[in-house]
Parts: structure tokens; C-alpha cells; sequence
């Protein structure tokens, strides 16, 4: 290993960044278009304006300041965030005009595509939560073209060949970045010193800053899951359903998280994850549940399993495969995710199994197939991706330096308190 | 120089006196109409009067509600960096937000209804929140060197001049400037600038030990950015016309917001050493690209334009607060605490140019840019004199205006709070909370 001393990011950074954008720029002006379709449009503004305003107030306020625990790393996780959402929304926007079938070469701008592609960027913002603090904006960059790309693809192929809709393909989000994100975080596991063990320490207000990102989130959540849904009564079982299975989670998690603490404490950490289960868990099957109990058992379920991963995960599974997962993306998305993925299978056994369709076999595989493609998918594109990472050309931060804003940001004079 | 800072009777006098003041006027003038701008409301769809209202109501609620979010939280979060002013930034950005609503809605009111009765909407207020910007972006320039008695009266006199500008622009310049990048954040900048000029302290030309951030005060206002970045699209969209023009302002709002990002990162890590990024640029540059294309925001320019508007402002916002904000601090004597000039100022002035060249080019003419099918020669010089369109002379008036109105109002307002009876801070207590607010010592001394 070189130097301690953080490496700089001058050569590195605004020379990668600015030819992207520039990129980026001459690809609009030969494939982006404004869309000028007749229908009326003043109701397409105000509805999805709306819905494209609660995705953005969870990927950019929510995500930002749900991984801004870190004693020393706040600034980064806010500020790497919104850069990432940035360049994750201009690639998706192309790539999800690109991927359209039939394929064409304009992409034309609706509000609706501008929302999709807001929450294919999303898939990102998950999976850097898992690598947070170990990667620095230019490897950041990177991994922002491949997870998007790669989760453009997913949607396109379970679209096509295995006949998901728009929104459970969209919905399978978390449990193909959770696993992008663990399989990247493996790959660029290495031993942490003692040093920056401490600096990984939670502390009472930056904290409460990360509340502020659950809270956001718990609140747009609804509006999340119900984004892709088009048949009205759908849409409003979706919000019904994500809202009681969030209200369910968040109890069981903060009852839970009391129940494993030896002198029944409340841990902030829990809390900042597990309330947000259940709006995972429901995710896929939020408009296929009749019943709200049902969507409530759901969230029961989600806020214990990753209340119980928040316990055992750590110390079992990460430990024995060398993986650092920071900010506990397995057992927020990736496990209540594969949970919801499971749940739906089961509910379109039932449905169909009730209407005596002989298509019962097919209907399981395909669901199957979606559930596995996105996993498979996840973990692929994650070790690839996790591979380039690992190349000496991105300047990496030192093991010393990380969860360290230090190493990345201009302080002027070394502020009290810091 | 030493004033006394003690506000117990001047401030609440002036201010349940300015509060009386409003009550009164809007008694007389104002009254209610739930639809005033939407006419197609009264005209085509004049079925039932529940059913309209509900309709217009439904519609602009929500436009009405994001702008509100941007005053409150966005711009008043924005201003908590310092260490030690995070109660007087977002409290007085509270204070003068709410009195420069009610005082908008008068003045705009009292310009655009030529004597009759003011009739109140969901416009009218969203209107009237888009004056307060401008206030508040002064107040970033003036923030910690100011009462919040000289801040009232600013508020008074600035929006006043503000609607005198905007009334000179929009009807007899009949320039366009949708989000408002001249009027508001042009205007707004260069007021705070003209009153920071004229409050220039020369015993702090050396900085002051609070002016300074600390770790989490940078947080705090990293919310108030993020709030900015997420409903800027609101606030570019919020009195278009619903439509096209709504739509395309939201589109090319959020792309140039995104490509000013990019860029934003990309010079602050190219002009600080060792390529490390400035929490101050990522605070404020992000934001710039939302300010430039506010001018031709509902123009038909292409997206890859508005992302080229936004990557040009986030590079001048970047590049002004590393080489301009130190020249003016030094050379002009100005002191502007929040760098309003490089984030309002000048993508301002990038809007206004982007917004004359986008004219000229003819982006602006609405009609032949939604039937494109029909541009035959004939059709289009027929156009171009029967349909009212903005020319590029009235734009570039229109620039010159708002920043010369806000230069002489600056100026003006500076030389009227210059007057040592306003109870503004000394010197050394500058940037401090504790003079005008109950603050706890322990917090104090951290």
C-alpha cells in the first residue's frame, strides 16, 4: 500500500465528471425530445408533477440523510448522494428510452419516464449505502453507469420475456441493489484498523440527522410504491396497503429493538432501518392484497426479520464472508425485499389457483424467474462491477482514511467539535 | 461604534404596528376569488360555481404548497451554516417571509388591478411568496450583520420596488421570465449586494471569529439545499400556463438542475487543492442551474440546452465564490455573507442572456412551436406580427431594469438603515445569536 496520506482527486475527478456531462449533453441533443403528443396535458402535469416531487423527496432528502449516521461522514453522505441522483437520473432517462420496446432512437421526455428513471436511480442510492465511506465520488461515478445500466436491463428483460409489469419489475428494485451493494462491498472488503472501527460510531446528532431521512421516507413511502401503478383502485390499495404494513413495521421494530437489548434499550440504528421493512416488504404485492391485515402481517414479518438481522447479520453472515456492509443494506432492503418477492409469488398462486386457471404452473416460474433474475442480476453486475473498482486507476481511499470526510472535503479551519 | 442592541419596545411596536398596518389595508382593498388567473374556469366551464372552485382550487394547491416549502424551509435552512446564527436565519427568514407575503399580495394587487379591488387567489399568494424571495435572498447578503428591525423595514421598501420592477417587466417590457431569474434572483441579489455595500464595516474587513461554519451547522443547511433542489421545479413551473409551457418548465428545470450538479462538483474539486470538494460550492452552486433557466424555462429550447444552461451556471456559481466573493469582500468593500451574488446574482444574469439569445432564436414564440407541421413561410411571417412575443431589445431591458432598480432601491434602503436608531449589532457581535435571541450558555460556550 502507498502513501497514507489521502490521494488527490484533482487530476481525477472534474476531468471523468465534465466529459460525462459533456457526453451526456451531445447525447440529449441528438435523442431527447420534448414530448408533444396530444394528450391532455395539463392532467399529466399536476398528477405525475405530484408523484415525480414525493420520489425525488425520498431519493434525494430521504436516502441522503438516512445514511448520514456516521460520526465523520455526514457531509459526504448528503452531498455523494445528490451528486449521485444527478448523473443516475440523466443515464436512466436515456437508457430507459433506449431499453423501451419497441426500441426506438428519440427518447421523448415525459414526466412519467422522468419519474421511472428517479427511481431506477434510487437503486443506486441503496446500493451505496452498503459501501459508504470506502469509495470515493470517482469510483462512485462509476458504479452509478453500471448499477443503472444493469437495473435498466433487468426491468427490460423481466418486461419482456418473463411478462412482469412495469411495477413489480420497478419493485424488485431493493432486492437487486441490496445485493449490487453487498456484492460491491465484498469485493472491496479489506480489514478495517482499529481506527476507523471508532469512526463508524453512531453519535446523538448525526442521529437524529439520519431520522430525518427515515422519517422523509417513511412519509413518501406510499407514494413510492404506488408510483407505477395506473388503475386507480390499484393505486389505491397500494397506498393503503404500504401504509399500514409501514405503520405495523415501525411499532414491531421499536418493540423488537427494546426486546433484544439486554436492559430492553432502544437502539437508534434499528430504528432507522426496520421501520422502513415493511414499506419493502409490501412493495411488490401492494395492489394484489385485499385486506389490510394481510399487509399488516407483512410488515409484522419484515420489521422481524430485519430487526433480527440487524442482530445476527453482523456478527454470523458478514463476518464469516468478509463483508462490510455500513450502513445494514441487507436486512433494510435486500431481506425484507426477498420476503416481499415472496409474498407476491404466493399471492398470485392464490389468485390464480382461485379462478382455475391451468396457466398456474407458468405464472409461479415466471414470478420465480423475476424474484431470481433481479438477485442474479444484482450479484453479477455487482462483482463485475466490484472488480473494476477494485483497479489502482480510481485512486481508492486508504483503509486509514475511511469514513473519513476529511479525505474528500476542503475544511477551512478545523471546526469545534469535529 | 457601538448602538443599542436592546429591542424591547422599538421591535414590537413596529411590528404589531406594521401588522395593524396590513389588517387595514387588506380590509380595504382585498377580497376573496378563488379563481382569479384560471379563465378558462370562467369561461368555458361555467357550470357550477362548488364545482369550478374545487377544480382550480385542486389544481394549484399544490403548486401554491411547494413554492411555500422552498420560502420556508429551503431558503431559511440554506442560511444556517453560520455556527452560531442558526436561530436568527431560519427565525427571521420566518419573521420577514410572513410579513412580505401579506405586503406582496398588497403591492402586486394594488399594480395589477389599476384601483379596483385586489382579488385574492392561489396566484395571488403563490405571486406573493415569489416577492418574498426576494427579501430573502437579500438577506442572505446582509445575514448577521443586521437587527431584525432593519430587516422589516427592508422588507417594506423591497418588496415595493420589486413590484414596481416586476409590473415595468412584465407589462409594458412584456419580456418573459417565467421563473423569475431576472426579476426575483437577479434583483434580489443585487438589492442585498447595493445594502451590504452601503453597511459595509470596515472593522470586520478581517473577517470575524463567528463567521465560520461548524460541522453540523454545514448539515443543517445541506437540508435547506436539498429542499431548494427537489421543488425548484415547482417554483420555475408555478405560474405557467398550464400545459405545455407548465411541462416543459418542470422538464427543463429538473435537467438543468441535474447537469449543474455534475458540473457544480467537477470545479470545486478542480479549483481546491489536492481536488477535495467545498461544502460552501456544494451548498450553493447545485442550485444555480435552477436559477439560470428560470428565463426561458417554458421556452421551447431542446433539453440538452437547459442542461447546457445549467452546467454554464454551475461553473460561474463555483467559480465566483472561489475568485469574485474575495475581490468584493476586499476591493469593492462588499461584504456578502452568504455568497447571494454567485448564487442568485450572477445565474441570474446567465438567465437573462440565455433567456435574449433564446428569443432571438426564436424558442419563444409558442404558437409555431406546437404546430411545427405548419412552418411555411407564409404562416410564419403572418405570426410574427399578429401574436404579442417578447423581442430580444425588451428582454435585454427588462435585465437592465431589474438590476438597475435594484442597484438605486439598494442603495436607497442601505443609506435609510444606515441610521444608528435600528438597533443593529456591534461589531463583535456580528453573527451572533445571543443578541437578539434567549440562548442557553452551555450551547454558547461549545
Amino acid at each position: 500500500m502507498g502513501s497514507k496520506y489521502p490521494r488527490s482527486m484533482r487530476g481525477c475527478l472534474p476531468l471523468w465528471t465534465l466529459i460525462l456531462e459533456a457526453a451526456l449533453i451531445v447525447i440529449f441533443f441528438f435523442f431527447a425530445n420534448y414530448d408533444s403528443s396530444s394528450q391532455d396535458p395539463k392532467k399529466i402535469v399536476v398528477t405525475h408533477g405530484a408523484i415525480l416531487q414525493d420520489v425525488m423527496v425520498m431519493a434525494a432528502l430521504g436516502m441522503g440523510f438516512l445514511t448520514s449516521s456516521l460520526w465523520r461522514y455526514g457531509w459526504s453522505s448528503v452531498a455523494f448522494n445528490l451528486f449521485m441522483l444527478a448523473l443516475g437520473v440523466q443515464w436512466a432517462v436515456l437508457l430507459d428510452g433506449f431499453l423501451e420496446h419497441p426500441p426506438s432512437w428519440k427518447v421523448v421526455i415525459k414526466l412519467s419516464r422522468i419519474q421511472q428513471a428517479t427511481m431506477s436511480a434510487m437503486s443506486v442510492l441503496i446500493s451505496a449505502g452498503a459501501i459508504l465511506g470506502k469509495a470515493n465520488l470517482a469510483q462512485l461515478v462509476l458504479m452509478v453507469l453500471m448499477e443503472v445500466t444493469a437495473f435498466s436491463a433487468m426491468r427490460m428483460i423481466s418486461r419482456q420475456f418473463l411478462v412482469a409489469d412495469n411495477h413489480v419489475s420497478m419493485m424488485y428494485i431493493h432486492v437487486f441493489a441490496a445485493y449490487f451493494g453487498l456484492t460491491v462491498a465484498w469485493c472491496l472488503s479489506r480489514p478495517l484498523p482499529k481506527e476507523a472501527e471508532e469512526k463508524e460510531q453512531r453519535t446523538t446528532s448525526p442521529s437524529l440527522f439520519a431520522m430525518l431521512g427515515t422519517l422523509f421516507l417513511w412519509m413518501f413511502w406510499p407514494s413510492f410504491n404506488s408510483a407505477l401503478l395506473t388503475i386507480p383502485h390499484e393505486r389505491k390499495n397500494g397506498v393503503f396497503n404500504t401504509y399500514y404494513a409501514l405503520a405495523v413495521s415501525a411499532v414491531t421494530a421499536i418493540s423488537l429493538s427494546a426486546l433484544t437489548h439486554p436492559q430492553g434499550k432502544i437502539s437508534m440504528t434499528h430504528i432507522h432501518n426496520a421501520v422502513l421493512a415493511g414499506g419493502v416488504a409490501v412493495g411488490a404485492s401492494c395492489h394484489l392484497i385485499p385486506s389490510p391485515w394481510l399487509a399488516m402481517v407483512l410488515g409484522l414479518v419484515a420489521g422481524l426479520i430485519s430487526i433480527g438481522g440487524a442482530k445476527c447479520l453482523p456478527v454470523c453472515f458478514n463476518r464469516v464472508l468478509g463483508i462490510h456492509d455500513t450502513c445494514g443494506v441487507h436486512y433494510t432492503f435486500g431481506l425484507p425485499g426477498l420476503l416481499g418477492g415472496i409474498a407476491y409469488i404466493g399471492l398470485m398462486v392464490h389468485k390464480i389457483s382461485w379462478s382455475k386457471n391451468t396457466m398456474l404452473g407458468f405464472q409461479v416460474l415466471f414470478d420465480t424467474g423475476v424474484l431470481s433474475l433481479s438477485m442474479a442480476m444484482g450479484l453479477a453486475s455487482g462483482l463485475i462491477t466490484g472488480l473494476i473498482l477494485n483497479l489502482k486507476i480510481w485512486k481508492a481511499p486508504h483503509v486509514a482514511k475511511y469514513f473519513d470526510d476529511q479525505a474528500f472535503w476542503e475544511f477551512p479551519h478545523l471546526a469545534v467539535g469535529f | 461604534m457601538s448602538f443599542a442592541t436592546n429591542m424591547r419596545f422599538k421591535f414590537p411596536l413596529m411590528a404589531i404596528g406594521l401588522e395593524v398596518a396590513m389588517i387595514v389595508l387588506f380590509g380595504l382593498f382585498a377580497i376573496f376569488n378563488w379563481c382569479a388567473t384560471a379563465h378558462w374556469c370562467t369561461t368555458k366551464l361555467f357550470k357550477t360555481a362548488s364545482n369550478i372552485v374545487n377544480h382550480c382550487y385542486r389544481y394549484s394547491l399544490p403548486l401554491f404548497q411547494d413554492v411555500h416549502v422552498m420560502i420556508f424551509v429551503g431558503f431559511g435552512f440554506l442560511m444556517t451554516f453560520l455556527k452560531k446564527y442558526g436561530f436568527s436565519s431560519v427565525g427571521i427568514n420566518l419573521l420577514i417571509a410572513a410579513l412580505g407575503l401579506q405586503w406582496g399580495t398588497l403591492m402586486q394587487g394594488i399594480l395589477h388591478s389599476h384601483g379596483h379591488k385586489i382579488h385574492i387567489g392561489i396566484k395571488n399568494m403563490i405571486n406573493a411568496d415569489f416577492s418574498t424571495a426576494t427579501v430573502l435572498i437579500s438577506f442572505g447578503a446582509v445575514l448577521g450583520k443586521i437587527s431584525p428591525l432593519q430587516m422589516l423595514i427592508m422588507t417594506i421598501i423591497e418588496i415595493a420596488v420589486f413590484a414596481g420592477n416586476e409590473h415595468l417587466v412584465a407589462e409594458i417590457f412584456k419580456a418573459t421570465d417565467i421563473g423569475a431569474s431576472m426579476t426575483i434572483h437577479a434583483f434580489g441579489a443585487y438589492f442585498g449586494l447595493a445594502v451590504a455595500g452601503v453597511l459595509y464595516r470596515p472593522g470586520l474587513r478581517r473577517g470575524h471569529d463567528n463567521e465560520e461554519s461548524v460541522y453540523h451547522s454545514d448539515l443543517f443547511a445541506m437540508i435547506g439545499t436539498l429542499f431548494l433542489w427537489i421543488f425548484w421545479p415547482s417554483f420555475n413551473s408555478a405560474i405557467a400556463e398550464a400545459g405545455d409551457k407548465e411541462y416543459r418548465a418542470v422538464v427543463n428545470t429538473y435537467f438543468s438542475l441535474a447537469a449543474c450538479v455534475l458540473t457544480a462538483y467537477a470545479f470545486s474539486s478542480l479549483v481546491e487543492h489536492r481536488g477535495k470538494l467545498d461544502m460552501v460550492h456544494i451548498q450553493n452552486a447545485t442550485l444555480a442551474g435552477g436559477v439560470a433557466v428560470g428565463t426561458c424555462a417554458d421556452m421551447a429550447i431542446h433539453p440538452y440546452v437547459s442542461m447546457i444552461i445549467g452546467s454554464i451556471a454551475g461553473m460561474v456559481s463555483v467559480l465566483g465564490f472561489k475568485f469574485l466573493t474575495p475581490v468584493f469582500a476586499t476591493k469593492l468593500r462588499i461584504h456578502d455573507t452568504c455568497g447571494v451574488h454567485n448564487l442568485h446574482g450572477l445565474p441570474g444574469v446567465v438567465g437573462g442572456l440565455a433567456g435574449i439569445v433564446a428569443v432571438v432564436l426564436g424558442a419563444s414564440d409558442t404558437f409555431l412551436g406546437k404546430h411545427r407541421t405548419m412552418r411555411i413561410f407564409n404562416f410564419q411571417s403572418l405570426c410574427y406580427f399578429l401574436l404579442p412575443r417578447s423581442t430580444p431589445a425588451m428582454q435585454a431591458a427588462a435585465l437592465g431594469s431589474s438590476i438597475g432598480t435594484a442597484l438605486v432601491g439598494g442603495l436607497i434602503t442601505g443609506l435609510i438603515l444606515k441610521l444608528p436608531i435600528w438597533g443593529q449589532p456591534s461589531d463583535q457581535n456580528c453573527y451572533d445569536d445571543s443578541v437578539f435571541w434567549e440562548v442557553l450558555c452551555t450551547v454558547l460556550n461549545k
